[in-house]
């Protein structure tokens, strides 16, 4: 099977997660298009390590699911605890810092 | 057995980690214990590597295990040497707040050093995906620090801030991982740097294209210009101890990683990024300068300040590109001295608002003088260090980086520095014009002496001794010892 279906697919799922990046406002969505960046870079780097016939790349992407795993648990905890402060989980809301530049 | 005298230092401050991670969970033990507790880790962590650094070195960590992922280098030893000195300064300088405020647990203190083993990780690999991994291990504590005060909102705002951006780049360094294995078949920097001498430019677009976006990686975590936007923010934000600890410890550790890249790995292409990095620098040049200027918060300008000082250390990047020898060392001699000025600025800081719990804008510092003589004294001299007058530190970095610049031809770019050397005076001098200039109706304080005080009196001498640059001290290496230390770690690189 050609690997090129799957650079193709890798990039659509890296463009979706940037352009939910940066236009979503809620911070689930964020947080699941940072998620899946990093998960079709999984994919490229296990569809490189089939093409080049490597296992190395297959074990990247194992110590790599580490790592994002460490990520999410980080992330999940903030977000927590910033909706227990102000009971809401818009990006928007939370703007403070940007107000003090003003005055 | 060789390499365990090289592997010690990063033990001692991982168990230390694991220690204060269990009296953490008992809510008996001080805080100013805690604190002990970590700087008597990272001071024996100290005192193993600096046994290491004249011993004879070659190869790699425990190379029947790991492989080449860890390389045993004099340049990793002086990058851990500073990091663990950082650490040190920035713990003890902050005593005084860490007693003032109520939310510092022993997990904060484990953060910190688990920090610090992922920088001395950093600064020891040799492998792209051990880089990722250590560079996410310091910045995942550091994300944890800068929310760590729970009950402040803006606060938890910069941590959301900082780690929304700082996640998405790093899936861009791991997508540049991903891209240079493609290339190359390997991750590991011996075999990278065998092939880019191998191929010609023209040949190679997919591992300049994985290259750049490590750069931006690197790019957004110095914070120059197209990806400042969160510095000043997570900067204000954070509490004064991590804004301390990211300021200066944090950015020295991107700088192992970028320098042993673009020193070792892609120097026969370093070219390529040439026009790019000078167009940056002078980006982070100019807009550090107007964002500092345009601050009334001290922390905030402080912060401008260091988007401005990053540009400077991308000039010795650029000249890097160019071939100029002098880069590299200046560039770890304006990382020691931007180190001590900021590290002493934030510290005079946060020891002021260990007393008092209000914002400081420049109004607050009116009449400081003659309240506070002294104190008053050292912030000046930290602030003439971070402007960059002679006699300081700071004015030898500076000079160091701009002959790099020319010598290397980028009389453009030496130009700008200077001149936004100039811009900076206006927002330096007018703390000390407030400090010294206004009157003060409040009664002269006493300079209480204790171990914030010392220490920050201590980094105030270092930075003169430094700039006169003379060897009073004939055990300690004076500010020419010391570019010849780095011009060593340099070649020890290659």
């Amino acid at each position: 099977m050609s690997p090129d279906l799957f650079y193709l697919l890798v990039s659509l799922l890296f463009s979706i997660g940037l352009v939910g990046l940066l236009s979503r406002k809620n911070l689930f969505v964020i947080y699941m298009s940072i998620e899946l960046m990093l998960s079709s870079v999984n994919l490229l780097l296990a569809t490189l390590s089939k093409v080049l016939g490597d296992a190395n790349g297959s074990v990247m992407a194992l110590l790599i699911i580490a790592i994002i795993a460490a990520e999410a648990a980080l992330f999940l905890a903030m977000i927590i605890h910033l909706y227990k402060e102000i009971r809401t989980i818009d990006a928007d809301e939370f703007n403070q810092l940007s107000e003090a530049e003003q005055c | 057995m060789n390499s365990l005298i090289y592997i010690l230092p990063m033990i001692s401050v991982l168990a230390g980690a694991f220690v204060l991670m269990l009296l953490g969970a008992k809510s008996i033990t001080k805080t100013k214990t805690f604190n002990l507790i970590t700087v008597g880790f990272l001071i024996v962590a100290f005192t193993l590597e600096y046994s290491t650094l004249f011993l004879e070195r070659e190869g790699y960590l425990y190379e029947n295990i790991f492989a080449h992922v860890f390389i045993i280098d004099k340049f990793a030893t002086i990058f851990n040497l500073m990091f663990t000195s950082g650490a040190i300064l920035t713990l003890l300088i902050n005593n005084d707040y860490f007693k003032s405020r109520h939310y510092f647990t022993g997990e904060y203190f484990a953060l910190i050093l688990f920090s610090i083993f992922g920088m001395m990780m950093l600064a020891h690999a040799h492998e792209l995906l051990t880089a990722f991994i250590a560079l996410e291990t310091a910045s995942l504590s550091v994300y944890a620090l800068v929310g760590y005060h729970q009950n402040k909102k803006v606060s938890s705002e910069a941590m959301l801030k900082y780690m929304i951006l700082g996640s998405l780049t790093g899936a861009f360094f791991i997508l540049g991982t991903a891209l240079i294995y493609g290339a190359t078949g390997s991750t590991s920097f011996d075999i990278i740097a065998l092939y880019v001498e191998n191929h010609q430019l023209k040949d190679m677009t997919l591992l300049v294209v994985g290259a750049t976006l490590l750069m931006v990686t690197i790019l957004f975590k110095i914070g120059a210009v197209p990806f400042h936007a969160w510095v000043v923010d997570v900067y204000h934000g954070a509490p004064y101890p991590i804004t301390m600890f990211m300021a200066s410890t944090f950015k020295i550790a991107i700088f192992a990683i970028a320098l042993r890249l673009y020193i070792i790995d892609f120097s026969s292409i370093n070219y390529f990024w040439t026009e790019m990095l000078q167009v940056i620098t002078i980006l982070t040049l100019i807009g550090g300068s107007l964002i500092a200027i345009n601050q009334k918060v001290v922390k905030r300008m402080l912060a401008g300040s260091s988007i401005v000082h990053s540009g400077y250390l991308l000039i010795g990047i650029s000249s890097i590109g160019i071939g100029s020898d002098l880069a590299a060392p200046a560039i770890m001699f304006y990382l020691i001295a931007y180190f001590l000025s900021s590290a002493g600025s934030f510290g005079i800081l946060s020891f002021i608002a260990s007393q008092n719990k209000q914002e400081m804008t420049y109004e607050d510092f009116k009449g400081f003088a003659h309240r506070r003589p002294y104190l008053a004294l050292i912030m000046s001299v930290f602030m003439l260090s971070l402007a960059g007058f002679p006699s300081t530190i700071g004015f030898l970095g500076k000079f160091y980086i701009f002959t790099s610049a020319i010598d290397s031809g980028q009389i453009l770019l030496a130009g700008l520095g200077i001149l936004t050397a100039f811009i900076s005076v206006y927002y330096y001098f007018k703390l000390i014009a407030m400090m010294y200039f206004y009157p003060s109706d409040k009664v002269v304080q006493k300079f209480s002496i204790d171990i914030s005080t010392i220490m920050i009196a201590f980094i105030a001498l270092l930075i003169i001794w430094g700039g006169i640059g003379t060897s009073l001290l004939s055990f300690l290496p004076g500010a020419n010892g010391f570019i010849e230390i780095a011009k060593e770690a340099i070649v020890s690189l290659k």
